[in-house]
């Protein structure tokens, strides 16, 4: 595939495979934008690969995260079919395992594959089910890494923390903020709109706006127990996470085992890939024990300005299985409980029917939270949004 | 394009990298690539990057490279359609109905064709811009995404038809399609109807070339040496290993910024004194300046002096 000696009409056809390319490769592609993208690589000819390269990305992306993916399934489609092939062929069964691991990301790998003839969206759904949250325990059972092992997401886990984020949108609760606008309650006056009432009727003053507050979402702070027992669910966990609250303007996330690590740069970054490679990066008491109190008091220490004003909502995310000093655990939870708004516990541990907080860190926290919220599957992330919403209401 | 002879137009890509250097704006390849396509098919280009990577500046510089009427909107939270588009004098307006109902007893539609009159309308920059005459104007709508969502569906009509719709006057169309620039600083991610109505480029900190001539450019008063020092500082400050221990690393004005504080303190070489006297500039959190240590800082100067 030379785009030098292409003719423009087969450069069409390559435009739109390599657009429906991305397509599966998680990119949002409409046809209006192929038809643009074409409009785009005559305008600035096919000289150059970099200048169709960019005249295409400028079209064909719209979000930061997205870039690198088109980058490398530019250079693939277009530069190298021999590579393309390469990435084909580590995707054969028998392949795997010995092959040395492609650089690329496994979306963009399984955005190459062969599609399967016959293969329906709708046949494609249980298999995507499956990919719960056991799917982490494979990779992080290889090796006790000191460095957390939060691996890229494969394709169908993708699309299922991205489905799980559009369905399950976390509603945070809202509250009355400075900002005003025009309503027909509030103290004080609208003026532009009185003025304007005033002048569709005669100069006359029937109606008087007034300025009412606007209601923002609570700030929200995470803390995620990254401890040996809790490395199967703290990995898409934050992926969860991360797609779930990403418009919140104050959102600061902190993982912690032994110590304390700030999360909150990593979960800025768009490409949920990208985020978990950076986690993964700064997080050096993965799958190590958990010192609680420890932690908190680092968080009081260090980040104490994280929590706004009591409005915070603090999830703790944690099966309560510390190894800490209790005094200080207790200590520490009673300053967190009174500097924000409310304290919920999500334990992993709920699955079981009998289950009872009775552990000594565990019995702590269930009577210093606000609540304790489910969140080991699937159905129970569903509940996250609506158990949230009750529990700010009490 | 509906450009006149007085502006210019770019027949090609390097066209736009001259033209944008001509008004002190050192663009990448993909960066002019994306602007001449914006110019060429007629299409808001929206700019996305980190703080202080030149998002604003690109849009001052393309109206003065084509010699074009630069508007600008700058936009924060609460931002309305009177602050944006246009709005009525209604003080002026009031007094026009009262005298108009004390001379005569006129009829209610004459009344009101007299008081919305082109002279009571107050213009505010998108309409400026559709109503500049040909060439037409450069529009920068200015960090984007502190406005609220409402206003970006607003702003849908002007970005894909060049027009909008004003109830007592009609539809209001673009008598030269204006440049138009958006900037965002990603604090939310916009939706996806502006999105799709816009070409979309992600402006990176520059590689340390193109940092250099960012430098000498904008502080020629600054030694070869020094420029060269700041802008290999601050595109290490940047890189992998170095950039994590700040919340927030500097950007390319940041470090113009430095490299003027440097000069007006007669600083020839950097040392790590020196770096940590001036962290301010470089850092605007305490805790990045905290961890701007005299020991990073003399890390990230020896390899530069291990290499000359």
């Amino acid at each position: 595939m030379q785009l030098g000696d292409a003719r423009v009409g087969k450069f069409a056809d390559n435009l739109t495979g390599f657009g429906r390319a991305l397509r599966r490769a998680g990119v949002q592609v409409d046809s209006a934008r192929m038809a643009l993208a074409a409009q785009a690589t005559l305008a600035v000819g096919l000289g150059t690969r970099e200048d169709v390269s960019a005249a295409c990305e400028a079209v064909m992306v719209s979000r930061e995260q997205d870039r690198f993916v088109f980058r490398e399934l530019f250079d693939a489609f277009f530069r190298d079919p021999a590579l393309a092939n390469k990435l084909l062929a580590q995707m054969l069964p028998s392949a795997e395992g010995k092959a040395e691991p492609s650089k690329r990301r496994p979306r963009v790998r399984e955005a190459l594959a062969p599609q399967k003839a016959g293969a329906r969206p709708g046949e494609q759904k249980p298999q995507d089910r499956q990919v719960d949250f056991d799917a982490a325990m494979t990779a992080s059972d290889l090796a006790r890494l000191k460095h957390a092992d939060f691996n890229a997401l494969s394709g169908s886990e993708y699309r299922l923390v991205e489905r799980l984020a559009r369905d399950i949108r976390l509603p945070m609760p809202k509250f009355a903020a400075r900002r005003v606008r025009p309503g027909t309650r509030g103290a004080r006056m609208h003026w532009p709109g009185v003025m304007h009432h005033a002048a569709r009727t005669g100069g006359e003053l029937l109606h008087l706006p007034r300025l009412q507050r606007r209601h923002q979402p609570l700030p929200l702070l995470v803390l995620v127990d990254v401890s040996g027992s809790m490395e199967r669910y703290a990995r898409l966990l934050l992926a969860f996470l991360h797609a779930a609250t990403h418009g919140l303007r104050q959102r600061d996330v902190f993982a912690f085992g032994t110590r304390l690590t700030d999360l909150t740069p990593a979960m800025r970054i768009a490409d949920t890939d990208r985020m978990l490679a950076s986690a993964s990066l700064a997080i050096e008491d993965f799958a190590g024990g958990t010192q609680l109190g420890e932690s908190l008091a680092t968080l009081r220490r260090q980040h104490a300005r994280r929590l706004v004003g009591r409005r915070t909502v603090v999830l703790l995310i944690t099966d309560g299985l510390d190894t800490g000093e209790p005094a200080q655990l207790t200590q520490e939870l009673d300053w967190l409980r009174r500097h924000c708004r409310r304290l919920l516990w999500l334990n992993p541990l709920l699955r079981f029917d009998a289950y009872a907080p009775l552990a000594r860190g565990a019995a702590t926290l269930h009577a210093r939270a606000h609540g304790m919220l489910a969140v080991h599957n699937l159905e129970k992330l569903e509940d996250l949004a609506a158990s949230l919403a009750a529990l700010m209401k009490r | 394009m509906t450009t006149s002879n007085s502006s210019p137009s770019f027949a090609d890509i390097d066209a736009v990298v001259q033209a944008l250097q001509g008004a002190g704006y050192f663009a990448d390849r993909r960066l002019a690539t994306a602007v001449f396509l914006a110019l060429k098919l007629e299409r808001p280009l929206l700019l996305e990057g980190e703080p202080g990577v030149g998002k604003t500046e690109l849009a001052k510089a393309l109206g003065w490279a084509l010699q074009r009427t630069m508007l600008r909107l700058q936009c924060y939270d609460g931002l309305e359609q009177r602050e944006a588009l246009y709005e009525w004098n209604y003080a002026a307006q009031l007094l026009h109905m009262r005298a108009t109902e004390l001379q005569h007893g006129s009829s209610a539609a004459s009344v009101e064709q007299e008081v919305y009159q082109e002279r009571y309308l107050i213009r505010r920059p998108l309409l400026q811009a559709l109503q500049t005459p040909a060439p037409g104007a450069v529009l920068l709508i200015d960090e984007v995404d502190r406005a609220d969502e409402p206003f970006e569906a607003f702003l849908l009509e002007y970005l894909g038809e060049y027009q909008v719709s004003i109830p007592e006057m009609g539809t209001v169309r673009a008598i030269a399609a204006p440049v138009t620039i958006l900037t965002s600083n990603r604090t939310r991610e916009l939706n996806d109807a502006v999105k799709r109505r816009c070409l979309y480029h992600w402006l990176d900190y520059p590689d340390r070339a193109r940092e250099l001539a960012i430098v000498r450019a904008r502080v020629p008063q600054a030694s070869q040496e020094l420029s060269a020092q700041v802008a290999a500082f601050v595109g290490r400050l940047r890189s992998v290993p170095f950039a994590a221990s700040f919340q927030r690393v500097p950007g390319i004005a940041e470090s113009v910024e430095w490299a003027k504080a440097l000069v007006a303190l007669d600083t020839l070489v950097l040392d790590p004194e020196v770096v940590a006297d001036t962290a301010g500039i470089l850092f605007k959190q305490r805790e990045d300046v905290a961890a701007l240590t005299t020991d990073l800082s003399a890390q990230l100067l020896l390899p530069e002096d291990a290499t000359r």
